[in-house]
């Protein structure tokens, strides 16, 4: 076996190189899967550094927290203050998305040497210095364009306790932006703390370090962080341990105050969560504390009798008797029953103001706050069921919380909130009862009353007022109050929890595309070719030993022996070639990944894409090989054993069976034609000639048609239309063409399916026109989409929100021809093809009802929900009622096919603010839209689950198409410290489908690839046809053909195998793509580039191989005596 | 000797086969005229068919020369030589060399397609060839579908499709059985007479060179009158 091996070396060593080949692509195409995962996975680490987890929560908490959990021993903590904003030079250049980081040493230190940037912020400032130190990374300061020495101003959210959507709340952006100007003084590279981010993406992040100590300055919050890195050192569930441990109930934001006989537990943010006020209640009962749950509100008016009480409070609350802090008391003296729901009880000084007695008719009138902050007044009518004395309950001001810009106010007419308040109707007797009683309310309601009128998405509870435990003293009830509620609160439900970040980054890392597996779909003709060549080439080893084996058949060999004696032979070669291949893997996939980090980096939006050889793919690699190559070999083997042995001993390998099969490709050819019609007429009857499904499909009977009437021409028929003259090598180069019909349907069949892949997939580069104005297009109709990285409170549908946002008037009026629809954001994940990471907490919209009620966009599926979902407009499904804690959602179909990987009618389940999963089930998903990046629920159920998330922070706008750059500027320049950022619908849908489209040019140029080693088999098809020829060839030159004449008739040949196979692949996916051809881009350029490279390099391959088989002296075979 | 006709004249012949050369013809010299009929006979190695390409012009004499009409076409270039080929020489070989995917009017065509020739008149002597060699039913079959002898005589007429001034037969009927072989072989006698060329057979077989009235003998390279 050795010997026949190192004999026949030239074409062993041939065969070895394409199983060479084959093995590279293979184990270079598992390779890029490794090397993605691997990358990603040194970015997350490089990212971390030492961090293991993290707290990051949307409220304040105590910065001792994070010292108390570092001193557990069970971690390292460094605490910081994260916050996304703009950052603008003077010179008014402006970067969004920039990530604040406010640390300070216990921070670098998670770098080590790495973070040796940031100790220019925790020194003293430099000579001249005039603000606070910036670091930034390399990637904002090209961003900026500015150097270190230069100033710039980050603007970023102020945080609030109080929710700015619920009445107090403040909205004035001065308010909400917090900016400050600070001085770059260190620049650090893109890499370790430069890169640091907890979200796994694999772009690089734009990060401002400042001094935590100065951002907690600026925010107002000092000793106060938002966020904690942390190192576990005994894993995170230990860590979480420790912080249960740690928590205390400031850093819920919940209050505690003590008073003389009871104490008020209350929120700094004004408003108890109804989980939290639950939780105080049981908590008071566990300890045995009577508690008695109180709401406070602001009356506008309270009228009655013809006389109007301007802004007052009322507290809803059913008073539990007893000692004074827990009951009213009647004008008579008795204690004040419970109130019935339409019942109001005043106090004295009110009842007497408005000159209104029992049984009464009292109307409130109050502030409601919309879902988009919108203020609107209601009134409600209530009974006067009783005048209360001004004393116990009814004389505390500690029933009303702390409100901003009221309560500090020396009197009315200095309040400053964040609502409109007449100043006409304040009276001098309401100025003295300010002075007198301070916001101490005036009317009392029953708590079911308060619940029906006043309930906010944030709670409806102010504070709870609990008494002493009977038997104990106030301190000791209080605590153990504080240790049973302690108890009951799980820090989760705040935010405050521990991501294990880097096990998350590292999971993510899988990636959420397998890019092994994309990179074998692409490499599929380029593995299939190798295949093929490695079998003609192994069949053209074979053909030279033909009379080798033909003797030993003659003799008595039986062909098991022969074809044994051949694998064995062919084992050989598979085990070397692939060895040799894995080498060549090794390359195939260096170039691969420097592909991604240049020529194709759109896909991937990284540089920092690298090589990673894992042995386990290696050996994988060459294994899976050796089985391609052995496969190939053995049934090359199997086609030899059935020649016999006489043609085998005259040197020929082929059997001549012309005709078998040529029934059998004419009933193809006709199946597949009608078959092909028959698609169009349908989809012509049904309207859906442009669906990618029917036209591929249609493409593809017809390829199948166009092979298979090539096969039957090929194996036979009369041919017409030869003799001499002119074109008669074109003739006789077709004629030829079907001497061998198996090869050359094989080497039509493989460049016609090549072909006929890469025209389709270029031609379904989908160019985007004048349809994106249609509202049933991916963008929905709308012009411009935009995203704020500080949520906006305010309105930009109406002239006063725009005006309070700072527009003018000039501008307003541009803007009032656009519509805007604004988004409630939770930040998260790019669920888009712009993440190679897999996302596990995607970003969520909620979608405003206006948008729903518009509808428009187009969806591929919607799931069939019953009556929940009827209708014509498939955004209601997002209002559909479906088991309690399962919220309907739309996704993207791509982004929920190749990223997400869910299915419609599936769950995505994300945490809400209370820490509890929601369920967002998928029951639609749209079409090419421009919400790749996130899921969408409707507004309401947003709120429902994410009550926290105030402002806007996306908006679409349905801007007229001429307008919309203006548009654009106009929101871009007043909203631009709010990180505005707006960009055309049609750019948004273009960096999506520019990931496609790499996509697709990467498989056009590896398809092209694999093509182009199909022409080198066509040359070996070619080499073995004329060596099987060569009798014939040599009579040709007998009769006076000239050498240079049989060369250009073989090589006719090829062209005409080549072009036959480029033609019909060609015209194949031009039919199917033909009823899209106004609305795709074809890349004409690229794409006839390809096939002429294709053509130009199978021709001279051919050329080569023809020449070399040629100069074999064809005399010797023309001689009897052989 | 003549001035028309063929003229072999102290032709010589060996090849290189790496180490050594071996001299195949050591100065092979006769001449024959037109309508005259030559076989040439000989063991196995002796020379026939390298003698029978030299003077078909397939091959080059190392030494000597081989004059045919007068021209010795040994020195002209390879597309005058592929020319002269075309215009003055039809071949037979043993193994006929049919192409398996032209029908017979078509393979008999064939040679008349290495130059510009006018179509019409090709194919109608194609066709009076292919009458003339008896195969007028079989005009449109494949040479798989034709028997050996078949074979034979659609090789003899594709070889006089151009009006070759030399007939060069390279065992026309080594491969025949008998009655086929002699079928061809009274076919070859008769369009030779028909055609008055020059006709030239390397034969083993003895009742084939029985039938020439020239016979040459090839020993160990040198030529003897039989």
């Amino acid at each position: 076996m050795f010997r026949s091996l190192a004999h026949y070396w030239r074409i062993n060593l041939a065969v070895m190189l394409g199983g060479a080949v084959a093995t590279s692509v293979l184990t270079g195409a598992l390779m890029v899967g490794d090397s993605v995962r691997g990358s990603l996975r040194d970015l997350t680490l490089d990212r971390l550094g030492r961090i293991t987890d993290a707290v990051v929560a949307d409220r304040f908490f105590r910065e001792d927290l994070a010292v108390e959990l570092g001193s557990s021993g069970e971690a390292e903590v460094a605490p910081i203050v994260i916050l996304r904003g703009a950052a603008v030079t003077d010179s008014g250049a402006r970067a969004s998305r920039v990530a604040m980081i406010g640390a300070d040493e216990r921070f670098a230190a998670m770098y080590g040497d790495d973070a040796g940037g940031l100790a220019a912020l925790f020194g003293e400032r430099l000579e001249g210095q005039l603000f606070p130190s910036v670091v930034v990374n390399d990637s904002l300061r090209r961003e900026l364009g500015v150097e270190v020495g230069d100033s710039l101003v980050l603007s970023f959210t102020r945080f609030s306790y109080v929710p700015r959507d619920s009445l107090m709340g403040d909205k004035d952006p001065d308010d909400v932006l917090a900016r400050f100007r600070v001085s770059l003084v260190e620049v650090v590279p893109d890499r370790g703390v430069g890169r640091f981010g907890l979200s796994p993406h694999q772009g690089t992040p734009l990060n401002a370090f400042v001094a935590l100590e100065q951002i907690q300055r600026v925010l107002g919050q000092q000793g106060s962080v938002n966020g904690a890195v942390v190192e576990t050192l005994q894993g995170t569930e230990a860590g979480e341990r420790a912080l249960h441990a740690a928590v205390g109930l400031s850093d819920y934001g919940v209050i505690v105050e003590r008073g003389v006989s009871h104490f008020d537990v209350a929120s700094r943010e004004l408003v108890l969560r109804d989980d939290v006020a639950a939780a105080i209640v049981a908590a008071a009962a566990e300890v045995g504390a009577p508690a008695m749950p109180i709401q406070t509100y602001l009356a506008n008016t309270i009228v009655g009798n013809g006389n109007l009480l301007p802004y007052s409070m009322v507290a809803a609350v059913d008073p539990l008797g007893g000692p004074g802090a827990f009951s009213l008391t009647l004008e008579d003296g008795s204690t004040a029953p419970p109130l019935a729901d339409d019942g109001i009880y005043l106090s004295t000084w009110a009842s007497k103001d408005l000159s209104v007695r029992p049984g009464d008719t009292v109307e409130i009138a109050y502030y409601v706050v919309g879902p988009h902050e919108e203020l609107s007044t209601a009134t409600t009518e209530l009974r006067l069921d009783g005048v209360v004395e001004m004393e116990g309950l009814a004389a505390d001001r500690d029933l009303v919380p702390d409100y901003p810009g009221l309560q500090e106010a020396e009197d009315i007419s200095a309040w400053d909130p964040p609502f409109p308040v007449d100043l006409r109707l304040i009276r001098e007797e309401d100025e003295e009862y300010w002075d007198e009683h301070g916001a101490t309310p005036k009317a009392f309601v029953s708590a079911a009353t308060g619940k029906r009128l006043w309930t906010t998405r944030f709670g409806s509870t102010t504070s709870v007022r609990i008494g002493a435990v009977p038997g104990r003293g106030l301190r000791s009830s209080t605590t153990a109050f504080r240790e049973a509620l302690l108890a009951r609160l799980d820090p989760a439900a705040f935010g405050l929890r521990f991501r294990p970040v880097r096990q998350q980054g590292l999971e993510a890392a899988a990636g959420a595309t397998d890019f092994a597996q994309l990179f074998i779909g692409f490499s599929f003709f380029l593995i299939v070719s190798s295949a093929l060549l490695i079998g003609l080439l192994f069949g053209l080893g074979v053909q030279q030993r033909a009379g080798e084996i033909g003797l030993l058949r003659a003799v008595g060999y039986r062909m098991r022996t022969v074809r044994v004696r051949l694998l064995g032979e062919g084992a050989v070669l598979a085990c070397l070639g692939a060895a040799i291949g894995v080498g060549g893997g090794i390359g195939y996939a260096w170039l691969m990944m420097a592909g991604l980090r240049t020529l194709w980096l759109p896909a991937v939006g990284s540089t920092a894409l690298y090589l990673h050889i894992v042995p386990a793919s290696l050996g994988a690699g060459w294994g899976i090989a050796v089985v391609v190559i052995l496969t190939t070999i053995a049934m090359t083997i199997v086609r030899i054993g059935k020649v016999p042995p006489p043609v085998l001993l005259a040197g020929s390998t082929s059997r001549t069976s012309r005709r078998k099969g040529r029934r059998l490709a004419w009933t193809l050819a006709l199946s597949a034609t009608v078959a092909a019609v028959a698609m169009v007429f349908y989809a012509i009857s049904t309207g859906a000639l442009s669906s990618p499904g029917i036209a591929f499909g249609t493409g593809a009977l017809l390829l199948v048609a166009g092979l298979s009437y090539f096969a039957a021409w090929c194996r036979g028929g009369r041919k017409r239309g030869m003799g001499p003259g002119s074109g008669v090598l074109v003739g006789m180069a077709a004629r030829n063409s079907s001497w061998n019909p198996g090869r050359s349907m094989l080497s039509v069949a493989l460049v016609g399916s090549a072909c006929f892949v890469i025209v389709a997939v270029a031609a379904n580069r989908q160019e985007l026109g004048d349809e994106l104005m249609r509202r049933d297009s991916g963008a929905g109709g709308f012009a411009l989409v935009a995203e704020a990285d500080v949520p906006i409170h305010g309105s930009l549908r109406s002239e006063q929100g725009r005006r309070d946002l700072g527009l003018s008037h000039d501008d307003s009026a541009v803007l009032s021809r656009a519509e805007v629809f604004p988004f409630r954001v939770l930040p998260g994940e790019d669920a888009s093809c712009l993440n190679l990471y897999r996302p596990e907490k995607p970003a969520v919209l909620g979608v405003p009802d206006e948008l729903i009620r518009r509808g428009g966009f187009s969806f591929q599926a919607t799931l069939d929900i019953g009556d929940a979902g009827a209708g014509d407009n498939p955004w209601s499904l997002l209002n559909a009622e479906l088991e309690p804690g399962v919220i309907p959602a739309f996704a993207d179909a791509g982004s929920a096919q190749w990223i997400l990987h869910v299915e419609l009618g599936e769950d995505v389940v994300i945490e809400d603010d209370f820490g509890k999963p929601a369920r967002l089930r998928l029951v639609g998903f749209l079409a090419g839209s421009i919400f790749q990046s996130e899921l969408l629920i409707a507004e309401e159920r947003f709120l429902e689950h994410f009550p926290s998330r105030g402002g806007d922070a996306y908006f679409l706008i349905d801007a007229p198409w001429d307008e919309a750059a203006e548009v654009s500027r106009i929101l871009e320049s007043a909203l631009g410290p709010f990180g505005f950022d707006s960009t055309t619908t049609r750019e948004r849908l273009m960096s999506y489908k520019a990931v496609e489209h790499t996509y697709l040019s990467t498989f056009q140029a590896l398809g092209g690839l694999g093509l182009l080693l199909g022409t080198v088999g066509l040359g070996i098809v070619l080499v073995r046809n004329v060596i099987e020829r060569r009798g014939e060839l040599a009579t040709l030159r007998a009769f006076g053909f000239r050498r240079a004449t049989l060369v250009w008739l073989v090589l006719a040949e090829n062209a005409f195998l080549l072009a036959i196979g480029m033609l019909i692949g060609t015209l194949s996916a031009l039919a199917a793509v033909a009823p899209r051809l106004t609305t795709v881009h074809v890349p004409w350029g690229s794409l006839l580039a390809t096939l002429g490279v294709v053509l130009v390099v199978g021709m001279l391959s051919s050329a080569v191989a023809v020449n070399g088989a040629l100069r074999v002296p064809l005399l010797s075979v023309l001689k009897a005596e052989r | 000797m003549v001035a028309e006709g063929l003229k072999v004249l102290d032709v010589y012949k060996s090849f290189d086969t790496g180490e050594q050369s071996v001299e195949v013809l050591r100065g092979i010299s006769f001449g024959i005229e037109p309508g005259e009929a030559l076989a040439i006979t000989g063991p196995s190695g002796s020379g026939k068919s390298t003698l029978l390409h030299l003077i078909g012009t397939l091959d080059r004499p190392t030494r000597g020369r081989i004059e045919i009409d007068g021209l010795q076409a040994s020195t002209l270039p390879e597309p005058r030589l592929a020319h002269f080929r075309f215009e003055s020489i039809g071949f037979v070989f043993q193994d006929h060399h049919l192409l398996p995917q032209y029908s017979v009017l078509e393979n008999v065509m064939i040679p008349t397609m290495a130059f510009p020739r006018d179509r019409r008149k090709a194919e109608a002597r194609a066709r009076e060839l292919v009458e003339r060699v008896g195969l007028s039913h079989r005009i449109e079959h494949r040479p798989a579908e034709l028997s050996g002898g078949e074979r034979q005589r659609v090789a003899v007429a594709r070889a006089l499709i151009n009006h070759p001034r030399l007939m060069l037969c390279d065992e026309p009927t080594g491969s025949l059985d008998r009655a086929s072989a002699e079928s061809v072989a009274s076919l070859l006698f008769e369009l030779h007479g028909e055609e008055g060329n020059i006709l030239i057979a390397v034969t083993h077989s003895l009742e084939l060179a029985g039938r020439f009235q020239n016979r040459l003998e090839l020993r160990e390279g040198r030529c003897f009158e039989a």
